[in-house]
C-alpha cells in the first residue's frame, strides 16, 4: 500500500483520478487478502508430523510405513527428519533440540538405552492413557522392550524394532577346515587361528569387533563381564566387580595379542566391522542384526557364505549378548500430540514390524513374527534369533547413561589401544563410575 | 538539512555520541554481556537435566569438583600443549609460505589460491580428512611410510602418536591463515628499504633478519594472538579425528565442555568449565589489547 501511495505524494493529482486510484488500491488489498486466505487454508486443514529417524536405519523403508499411515489418515502428512548415522550423534542432536524445548519434532526414534533419560527429563509424553492398561498392552512385545520402555510407571515410548549382537561367521571357511560353529570364545580363537594359518592372507582378520570410543564398545566390554555372571548397575546403584572388569578387558586385548583380532581394534567402529566382513576380510564378526541384509546383498563379497549364530560363551559360562533396538516416542513439545500418538501406535504395530523385517532385516518386536513363514524366506535365521533376543541383556538403566557409557567406552578403548593396562583401566572405570552413580 | 545537525551540536557532542553508540551498546549487551552473565550464574547452579530435578544454587561447588576432576586437568593440559606446539609451528610454516607467496611469480593466483584453500575448509572436514590420512589400514601416511619401514604405525593406538597426528593436522589447517596475515604485512614493507640494504652490502639473510622481521612484527603479533585464541578453543579436529581417544588422551577443554553439556546434560558443571576457558581466553585477549596499544 505504501509503495502505491508514495509516488503520488507531492504530485498534484486531479480529484477524480485520486478516487480511481484509491479504488484500485482497495481492490488490490482485497485480492491479496483472498490469496492469503487461500494459501493458509490447506495449512489449517492438514497437520504435518515431523518424525526424527536415523539416516542409517533404512529411511526409505520407514517412508513406506509413513505412506501407509498417510493413506489411512487423510489430513495428516508425515515428514521425516534424518538424524546422524550413529546413536551418539542422534542423541547429541536430540539433547540440543529438546533442552531448548523446540517444537519442530513430533515423533522421535530412540535407542533402547535412552528411555530412562527421557523419563527423567520429561522429553516424551507418557503414553499410559493411550494404550488402555499398559501392563496388558505391553505383553504383546518381547519382554526386554516392555521393560525398557516402562520407567518408574511411565510408558515412555513404544517398541519399533528389536536388535541384538550376533556372531556372523564365514560358512564356507568353516566348512573348508571342517570346523563347527564355535560355542566358546576359546574355540573361536582356536578356529580363527587355524583358518588364518591355512589361508596365508595377512589381510584376513580372525574376529572383528568394536573398540573405538563409541557406544558399541560399551557392549564389547559388557559381553565377557556379563558372561562371568556379573552386573554393573542394579536399581540405580553401582555393582561394579573389579576383578571381572580386569578379566573382560584382558580377554579382548588377549585376542589382539594372539593376532585373532586386528591390532587397530581401537579404531574399529560398528560399520567398519560390517564393511570388513562384507569385503571378506574377517572370518568372524560381532555385529548387530542390520548386517545380514547387507552381507546378503548382490554386491557383497560374502553373499551366501554367511552364517549367523548366538555369540560364544566364556568357557564354563553362559551365552550372553547385548540388546539393542529402537523405540518410538512422542515429543513433549510437539504441537500435535494426539496425532503423533496415533502415528506412534501405528508404527509400533504388527504390520509395520513385518514391513521393517521384510524390507530392511530389522528384527520384529513381536515374538510371534519370528516363526512367520513368509518372513522366514527373507531371514532364514529368524527362528534362531528369537531365543537370542529373548535372553539378551540391557545395558545399565539409569538417567545418567551417557556418563556411564562414556566412562566404559573410553577406558575400554584405552586398553585395546594398549595405552593403558587392564588393571589401570578397571580402577579408572570404578573411580569414575562412582562419581556418576553416587 | 543543516538545521537538525545544528540542533544536535547544541545538545553537545557527548549527547550525540551517546545516541549514536546506543544501538551498538544495546547489541553488545544482548549478545555478549547477557550470555556471559547467564553463564556465570549457571556455573553456580546444580543443574543437571538428567537428574530431573529443578536447578539449585550451590555456590562454588562446581568449581570445587572441577579442581578434583582428573579429566578436567587432562583436558586442560592437552589444550595448553596443543597451543604451545601448534602456535610456534604454524608461525614458522606460515612465515615460510608467506615468503614464497610474496616472490614475484608471473602468475600469482595459483599460489594465492593454494594458500586460501586450507583456510577456507571447515574444521570438521579437515579433522575427518586427517583421520583418514593417519588411518592405519587405508591412510596415505602409512602408505608412504610403508616404503621405509616394515611394520605399520597405528597412530591412534598411542596417546602421543595420536596427539602428534592431531597437531600436524592443525598446523596444516591453520598455517595458511598465518601466511595470509603475514603476506599482507610483507606487502606493506617498502621495496626501497631492501634496495637501500642491498646497496649497503646486506645479503638475503641479513635483509630478512634486519628489514623483513622487524617490520613484520605487528603482523606476527596479530597472527600469534589470533592463533592462540583459536587453539585454546580446539574442538572440531580432535573430535572428528580421534573422538578424544585412545582413552581420554586427546580430549581438549572445549571437547570436555561439549561432552558435559550436550552428552551428559550437566549444564551447571559444563558452565563452570566454560567459565575457566572464558577466563583463559580473556587473559590472552587482554595481553593482545595491551600489545596493540603499545604498538600504537
Amino acid at each position: 500500500m505504501i509503495a502505491l501511495t508514495v509516488p503520488a505524494a507531492g504530485i498534484p493529482i486531479p480529484r477524480n483520478n485520486q478516487t480511481q486510484r484509491k479504488l484500485h488500491v482497495i481492490r488490490l488489498v482485497r485480492l491479496l487478502i483472498a490469496l492469503g486466505v487461500l494459501a493458509a487454508l490447506p495449512a489449517h486443514a492438514e497437520t504435518t508430523l515431523n518424525v526424527f529417524i536415523s539416516s542409517a536405519l533404512r529411511p526409505e523403508v520407514m517412508r513406506q510405513a509413513f505412506d501407509q499411515f498417510e493413506q489411512a489418515n487423510p489430513g495428516i502428512k508425515v515428514t521425516a527428519q534424518l538424524g546422524g548415522a550413529t546413536s551418539d550423534l542422534q542423541a547429541q542432536y536430540l539433547n540440543t533440540v529438546l533442552s531448548a524445548k523446540d517444537s519442530s519434532l513430533d515423533v522421535l526414534m530412540l535407542d533402547i538405552i535412552r528411555p530412562a533419560q527421557f523419563a527423567a527429563t520429561g522429553w516424551t509424553v507418557p503414553l499410559n492413557q493411550d494404550v488402555g492398561n499398559p501392563a496388558t498392552f505391553l505383553k504383546q512385545y518381547l519382554p526386554a522392550y516392555a521393560d525398557a520402555d516402562m520407567v518408574d510407571g511411565k510408558l515412555v515410548a513404544l517398541p519399533a524394532f528389536a536388535d541384538a549382537m550376533f556372531l556372523y561367521y564365514r560358512k564356507d571357511l568353516l566348512a573348508k577346515y571342517h570346523l563347527a560353529v564355535p560355542q566358546t570364545w576359546d574355540d573361536l580363537a582356536k578356529e580363527a587361528r587355524t583358518i588364518q594359518a591355512g589361508e596365508h592372507d595377512p589381510q584376513l582378520q580372525g574376529l572383528s569387533f568394536q573398540g573405538a570410543p563409541i557406544e558399541g564398545t560399551v557392549c564389547t566390554f559388557l559381553l565377557p563381564y556379563w558372561g562371568m555372571g556379573k552386573t554393573l548397575v542394579q536399581n540405580g546403584h553401582l555393582t561394579f566387580d573389579r576383578a571381572a572388569a580386569v578379566k573382560s578387558l584382558e580377554f579382548w586385548s588377549g585376542l589382539i595379542k594372539q593376532g585373532v583380532a586386528p591390532r587397530n581394534a581401537a579404531e574399529i567402529v560398528t560399520d567398519q566391522t560390517r564393511k570388513d566382513f562384507e569385503a571378506g576380510k574377517a572370518i568372524f564378526a560381532v555385529e548387530w542384526g542390520y548386517g545380514w541384509n547387507m552381507f546378503q546383498a548382490a554386491d557383497s563379497t560374502v553373499k551366501d557364505k554367511v552364517g549367523v549364530a548366538e555369540l560364544p560363551a566364556l568357557t564354563g559360562g553362559k551365552h550372553v549378548t547385548c540388546i539393542g533396538g529402537w523405540q518410538w516416542g512422542v515429543s513433549a513439545y510437539s504441537k500435535h500430540k494426539a496425532d503423533a500418538v496415533k502415528l506412534v501406535k501405528f508404527l509400533s504395530s504388527v504390520p509395520v514390524s513385518t514391513l521393517l523385517a521384510q524390507q530392511a532385516s530389522l528384527l520384529p518386536v513381536f515374538p510371534g513374527l519370528y516363526h512367520d513363514p513368509q518372513l522366514g524366506q527373507t531371514m532364514p535365521w529368524l527362528p534362531q534369533a528369537l531365543p537370542v533376543v529373548e535372553q539378551a541383556r540391557s545395558r545399565p538403566v539409569t538417567p545418567y547413561y551417557n556418563d556411564v557409557s562414556n566412562v566404559i567406552r573410553t577406558q575400554t578403548n584405552a586398553v585395546l589401544a594398549g595405552s593403558e593396562s587392564a588393571d589401570q583401566a578397571a580402577s579408572q572405570m570404578e573411580a569414575r563410575l562412582r562419581r556418576v552413580l553416587h | 538539512m543543516s538545521k537538525p545537525s545544528l540542533r544536535w551540536r547544541d545538545a553537545g557532542d557527548a549527547a550525540l555520541a551517546r545516541v549514536l553508540l546506543a544501538p551498538t551498546f544495546l547489541l553488545l549487551l544482548l549478545i555478549v554481556v547477557y550470555p556471559v552473565c547467564r553463564l556465570l550464574w549457571t556455573s553456580l547452579l546444580d543443574l543437571s537435566l538428567s537428574s530431573g530435578m529443578p536447578a539449585r544454587f550451590v555456590g562454588v561447588d562446581n568449581y570445587v569438583s572441577l579442581a578434583t576432576d582428573p579429566e578436567f586437568w587432562t583436558a586442560l593440559a592437552n589444550t595448553l600443549l596443543i597451543t604451545l606446539i601448534t602456535v610456534p609451528a604454524t608461525l614458522l610454516v606460515g612465515l615460510a609460505l608467506a615468503l614464497i607467496a610474496n616472490l614475484p611469480f608471473r602468475i600469482r593466483w595459483p599460489v594465492r589460491l593454494s594458500l586460501l584453500l586450507p583456510w577456507a575448509m571447515p574444521l570438521a572436514f579437515v579433522g575427518m580428512i586427517g583421520g583418514w590420512f593417519f588411518q592405519s589400514d587405508y591412510g596415505v601416511v602409512n602408505d608412504i611410510l610403508r616404503h621405509f619401514r616394515s611394520t605399520r604405525i597405528i597412530w591412534f593406538n598411542s596417546g602421543w602418536l595420536a596427539f602428534i597426528a592431531i597437531c600436524l593436522t592443525i598446523i596444516w589447517k591453520t598455517s595458511s591463515f598465518v601466511a595470509l596475515v603475514l603476506l599482507a604485512g610483507l606487502q606493506t614493507i617498502p621495496q626501497e628499504l631492501y634496495e637501500a640494504a642491498s646497496v649497503d652490502g646486506a645479503g638475503p639473510l641479513r635483509r630478512f633478519l634486519f628489514v623483513t622481521l622487524p617490520l613484520l612484527r605487528p603482523a606476527i603479533a596479530v597472527a600469534v594472538i589470533f592463533r592462540m585464541i583459536t587453539s585454546l578453543q580446539t574442538f572440531d579436529i580432535p573430535l572428528t579425528m580421534t573422538r578424544g581417544g585412545p582413552g581420554t588422551s586427546t580430549v581438549t577443554l572445549a571437547m570436555y565442555i561439549h561432552q558435559n553439556t550436550v552428552d551428559f546434560l550437566d549444564l551447571g558443571y559444563g558452565a563452570a568449565l566454560a567459565v575457566v576457558l572464558f577466563f583463559i581466553s580473556m587473559a590472552v585477549t587482554a595481553f593482545y589489547l595491551r600489545q596493540v596499544r603499545a604498538e600504537a
